[in-house]
């Protein structure tokens, strides 16, 4: 460390290149992903070019098929349907459906919690409680959402005990409702997350702004939208952005609650899951390489998209 | 070094005879199976004798890797086999969750002729949704030619289970698992005026029967299963076609389609309820205040998954019958397969030998692990036995009920596509049953899942 | 004077008024997220028998039966299991967020040529789904015998894209590039100010980062499931899976419940630990200010 930093030293003239550090500085990064990330996913994208997967035991490929494998894909069936379009609208409905509230609500609570006027009390147990449903795995946790939720379950058991309807509600028949489940435990066990980074993000923003706010008399609202928010704006783009590419690669959940099958009508049936049907069985890296480039591209697209209509300078 | 290599590679190869004089032994006695039992006796002195050879070490693998997905059989082998000095027995055991078993067995198998010796798969567990796979892959061994040869005792379906195409035996099974019809002795009573087994069988003898027995249950207010997919294995097992043609088109099976007629009535009518037949609403069901008559399933379903039906408050033990109901059929079993390029053969073949063929092995499996074993004549031994009974079935002698069962098991018509195939199916069609897609869009969505898995087979 | 004091009251009567709106809503998010720890509790002190004959609301008396076979379970090692999910989380998150605090520092600070390609680089590559790449990756650690060893699951964490990119929002809210000046002005090295000044400047972020990192880690089954073989190795969500996939005779449904709650334990202590440490960075933050 010490020879490579007196080189410069001496070398130096008038304006001094640190650019050297920004590349040591990355290096191990790059290093890293290089070798343990990116060689695979060259290999995905490769891959989707092929023919290639498994016949039983025996390894049918890799050949050359240009772009079949994605003409496939978009190939429509009997009825008319593109698998992979209704299960990009499947994702996307259940993410919307968990993801705004999240937004809002860890918002809402980060604000609080930073809040000097409100100053809640037992800040600390509100804040272990509400990132606690990320600890427990999320298999662990459909697990429990299934036995609650059963036709034989306790919810069930409590809405004939009341009356609230003739019949047992099957819910995990219906589109609305396993659709309602997968994100209502989404919402759960992210929501804290988000508040958590949120809220670090607001402890980060200089503390006299919010003084002088307030000694400029202007209401909470006002330094919600003139002061945290814009301040904000950098973190918030950050965890839209991830919660967006966490929502398209969403999997555990709607698996182990509808045990894999995206039931019903496979309008639970995610992206993920869909390759995960390629790759299970048949080991298909053709296929399940061309869905993880489509999934690449959607969510390439919309975190543009989300990064552009959210900030508005650029550095 | 050179020097020490080439010692031991022909200490292998001298040992490798010896091997094969000792497991020459079984052959001899397939005929007398009175004398079966002896002959793993003799083979497990093969490796003996070596050990006079001027190094006294184990002359093959030190290293024994079992692939397994849990540790029911792993239990039992250290409980009943004894393994060769100076050998290190490695148990790979890897949940079935998500596939990860078959993805790590398929990745060592696969990887096999590179691997060194003592990572080497010398043994591996499957079942017999998936075991074609195996068995039709050239990747396993033919057992007769390590010294396994005596099926004399075992169910003829468990071996033709582990046989490929040709009939080249690949593995054993240490069990047998016929199914059964199991009924609520009240409720049978309460709809057919009798819990007796042998009446309970003939007024359930073939499907016409059992549906009218189903009418006449729904009058009384029961179900007659708790599940639609209740029947589905003895449809499957039966079956006079496989699920793909000779050039891989995919065609349901005629005994397939009439279950799913039957699905589509059974739960139109009222008989049955819809749901998997391992969710919480199918097992309710098996309360004293269940309302079902008629479940499915081998010994180990009712010794192990019948636990509501045990439960000392909620359960109704003794309150239950078994008897073969419409056609014969089995559930589940796992059997031992024996992978090319171990470098313990001697090894399988003993322990293969031991499980299906030694007297007191399969005896313990019945008496202590509540096992149906695979050797015929100690299951008759107990099956003969007057008092032998299960008290959960009223003193019922399942055992001899479960020998006749066993014989008349067929295992045909298998590909190594089967499970998977039968799974999206049940899956697709329960939603028809229940009303939520169309019959069309049932069978598009259980063609599309089909194409997801496996990118050979033709779809209508 | 008479109007500022009932303007006042007015304020304090608003205030008390979304305090209780603010209460009222925590206490109902609260009750939702503690809902299924209650139901975690209660399943773990019922016994299998029990658990498979549905929903209970009052604690049974299987505890300390469950914990006993548990712990005794002769397939699993639940000491050693978490001993190995701590060493490994442990390592991973340490190495996730100091070098992806390094890497953003290295792209926010600095100017270089490289600079705007290496960054969008790392915000394109973060949008690749993790299980396509997850199934090549087994792939090339069997072709390199990285089986049974903690190296495939603990170094990929220093290229983090998705910490780096939280990393590097953060800094862009919270670190003005002349604090970085000043320091190069007393003659501070470049490696010591981001040790000595950057990272404490952003310690919210990092134990933030941290607890995410330690949690993910420590509740990945996928991957440890296809490398780790030898029992002595497993780790703790692998033992969970070997319990629920137990035989019929074996199976227990109390003790997974069981061990899925000793499993959240380590876990939790890590979060109320870390989560004390974020609170401290930012008021030490404050005073300063």
């Amino acid at each position: 460390m010490q020879t490579t930093k007196s080189k410069p030293r001496v070398k130096r003239k008038k304006g001094i290149s640190y650019a050297k550090w920004g590349y040591l500085f990355i290096l191990p990064f790059f290093l890293a992903y290089c070798i343990f990330s990116l060689a695979p996913q060259v290999l995905t994208i490769y891959n989707s070019f092929f023919e290639n997967y498994r016949e039983g035991l025996m390894q049918v490929g890799p050949k050359f098929v240009g772009l079949q494998n994605y003409v496939k894909l978009f190939t429509p069936d009997k009825n008319g349907s593109i698998s992979i379009l209704k299960f990009a609208a499947n994702t996307m409905v259940m993410w919307v459906e968990g993801a705004v509230p999240q937004v809002l609500i860890a918002l809402l609570l980060s604000v609080f919690f930073t809040s000097y006027r409100l100053k809640i009390r037992g800040q600390q147990f509100f804040k272990t409680v509400i990132y606690m449903p990320n600890l427990i795995m999320a298999s662990a946790f459909s697990m429990l959402f299934f036995t609650l939720f059963s036709n034989v379950g306790p919810v069930n058991q409590l809405i004939m005990y009341f009356g609230w309807s003739e019949e047992v509600i099957p819910f995990f028949d219906k589109q609305v409702t396993v659709r309602g489940l997968v994100a209502t435990m989404n919402f759960l066990m992210w929501f804290g997350n988000t508040t958590i980074l949120l809220m670090a993000g607001i402890m980060g923003i200089d503390q006299t702004l919010f003084e002088a706010a307030n000694l400029d008399g202007a209401n909470s609202l006002q330094v919600f939208f003139k002061v945290t928010l814009p301040l904000l704006m950098p973190v918030l783009v950050y965890t839209i952005i991830t919660a967006l590419i966490g929502g398209l690669q969403m999997f555990d959940v709607p698996q182990v609650l509808t045990n894999g099958a995206g039931t019903p009508n496979r309008s639970s049936t995610t992206l993920i899951m869909y390759l995960n049907n390629f790759l299970k069985t048949s080991k298909n890296y053709g296929m399940a390489g061309a869905v993880s480039v489509i999934i690449f591209v959607i969510t390439g697209l919309l975190s543009i998209l989300v990064f552009k209509s959210l900030t508005k300078d650029d550095d | 070094m050179k020097k020490a290599l080439s010692m031991i590679l022909v200490l292998v190869m001298v040992t490798a005879m010896f091997a094969g004089c000792g497991s020459a032994k079984p052959a001899e006695t397939t005929a007398k199976p009175a004398e079966t039992t002896a002959a793993p006796a003799e083979t497990t002195a093969a490796p003996a004798e070596t050990t006079e050879a001027p190094v006294a070490e184990y002359p093959e693998g030190k290293v024994f890797n079992i692939y397994a997905w849990n540790e029911e059989f792993k239990g039992f082998f250290e409980k009943y086999y004894t393994v060769p000095e100076g050998v290190t027995v490695n148990w790979i055991i890897t949940p079935s969750d998500g596939g990860a078993y078959q993805e790590k067995l398929d990745q060592a198998l696969l990887a096999q002729e590179g691997a060194s010796d003592d990572d080497k798969v010398d043994l591996f567990l499957a079942e017999a949704d998936y075991i074609t796979k195996y068995t039709n892959s050239p990747l396993t061994q033919d057992i007769t030619k390590l010294g396994v040869t005596d099926f004399s005792n075992t169910y003829a379906y468990t071996v033709q289970c582990a046989s490929d195409g040709e009939g080249v035996v690949k593995g054993v099974s240490f069990q047998c698992c016929p199914s059964a019809l199991i009924y609520r002795r009240s409720i049978a009573k309460d709809v057919l005026g009798t819990d007796d087994p042998a009446e309970v069988q003939a007024a359930l003898s073939d499907w016409s029967k059992f549906n009218d027995v189903a009418a006449q249950a729904k009058a009384k207010g029961y179900y007659m299963t708790s599940s639609e997919a209740e029947t589905y294995r003895v449809f499957s097992n039966n079956a006079a076609e496989a699920w793909v043609d000779a050039d891989n088109n995919l065609q349901i099976p005629e005994a397939i389609k009439t279950w799913m007629a039957q699905a589509k009535e059974y739960t139109d009518n009222g008989y049955t309820l819809t749901c998997d037949i391992w969710s919480e609403e199918c097992t309710a069901q098996m309360f004293a205040e269940g309302k079902t008559m008629c479940f499915f399933g081998p010994a180990w379903y009712y010794n192990f998954c019948m636990g509501n039906a045990q439960d000392p408050e909620k359960g109704c033990y003794g309150d239950w019958a078994i008897c073969e109901g419409p056609q014969a059929h089995f559930w589940g079993g796992t059997w031992l397969l024996a992978p090319v390029g171990t470098d313990n053969p001697t090894m399988v073949a003993e322990i293969m030998n031991q499980f299906i063929n030694d007297e007191e092995t399969c005896s313990n499996l019945v008496k202590n692990e509540m096992q149906f074993s695979n050797n015929q004549a100690v299951n008759a031994k107990f099956a003969n036995d007057p008092d032998f009974g299960n008290a959960f079935l009223g003193g019922q002698n399942d055992t001899a009920l479960y020998c006749e069962l066993s014989k008349n098991i067929v295992f045909e018509n298998h590909t190594h596509y089967d499970q998977v195939i039968n799974e999206k199916l049940q899956a697709c069609w329960r939603e028809y049953c229940d009303g939520e897609v169309t019959e069309d869009q049932a069978l598009a969505n259980f063609y599309a899942l089909i194409n997801e898995n496996y990118p050979t087979i033709v779809t209508p | 004077m008479r109007t500022n004091s009932s303007d006042s009251r007015k304020a304090k009567a608003m205030l008390t008024m979304s305090r209780i709106v603010v209460y009222a809503i925590l206490v109902f998010l609260s009750v939702l997220c503690l809902f299924s720890f209650y139901m975690l509790i209660i399943n773990s002190t019922r016994s299998n028998a029990d658990l498979q004959g549905g929903f209970k609301i009052l604690p049974q008396g299987n505890f300390l039966e469950n914990l006993k076979n548990a712990w005794n379970d002769s397939s699993i090692n639940i000491p050693r299991g978490m001993a190995n999910s701590f060493l490994v989380a442990l390592c991973t998150s340490v190495l996730t967020t100091y070098f992806s605090s390094l890497t953003a520092y290295g792209l926010y600070a600095y100017d270089f040529k490289l600079r705007k390609i290496a960054t969008t680089f790392i915000l394109a590559v973060m949008v690749i789904p993790k299980q396509v790449s997850a199934s090549g990756f087994v792939q090339i650690c069997f072709k390199y015998g990285l089986t049974d060893s903690y190296i495939p699951l603990i170094l990929p964490g220093i290229a983090a894209p998705i910490v780096f990119f939280y990393m590097l929002q953060y800094m862009k809210s919270v670190l003005p590039m002349e604090i970085v000046d000043a320091a190069r002005v007393d003659g501070s090295g470049e490696f010591a100010t981001f040790n000595r000044i950057v990272l404490p400047m952003i310690k919210p972020a990092v134990a933030v980062q941290m607890i995410f990192s330690f949690v993910e880690s420590w509740n990945n089954y996928f991957l440890p499931a296809l490398l780790l073989n030898k029992a002595e190795m497993k780790t703790v969500p692998i033992m969970i899976a070997q319990l629920r996939s137990a035989d019929y005779s074996k199976f227990d449904l109390g003790k997974v419940y069981m061990f899925i709650l000793l499993a959240i334990l380590p876990v939790l202590c890590v979060y109320i630990f870390l989560s004390r440490f974020i609170i401290k960075g930012v008021t030490a933050g404050s005073v300063k200010g």
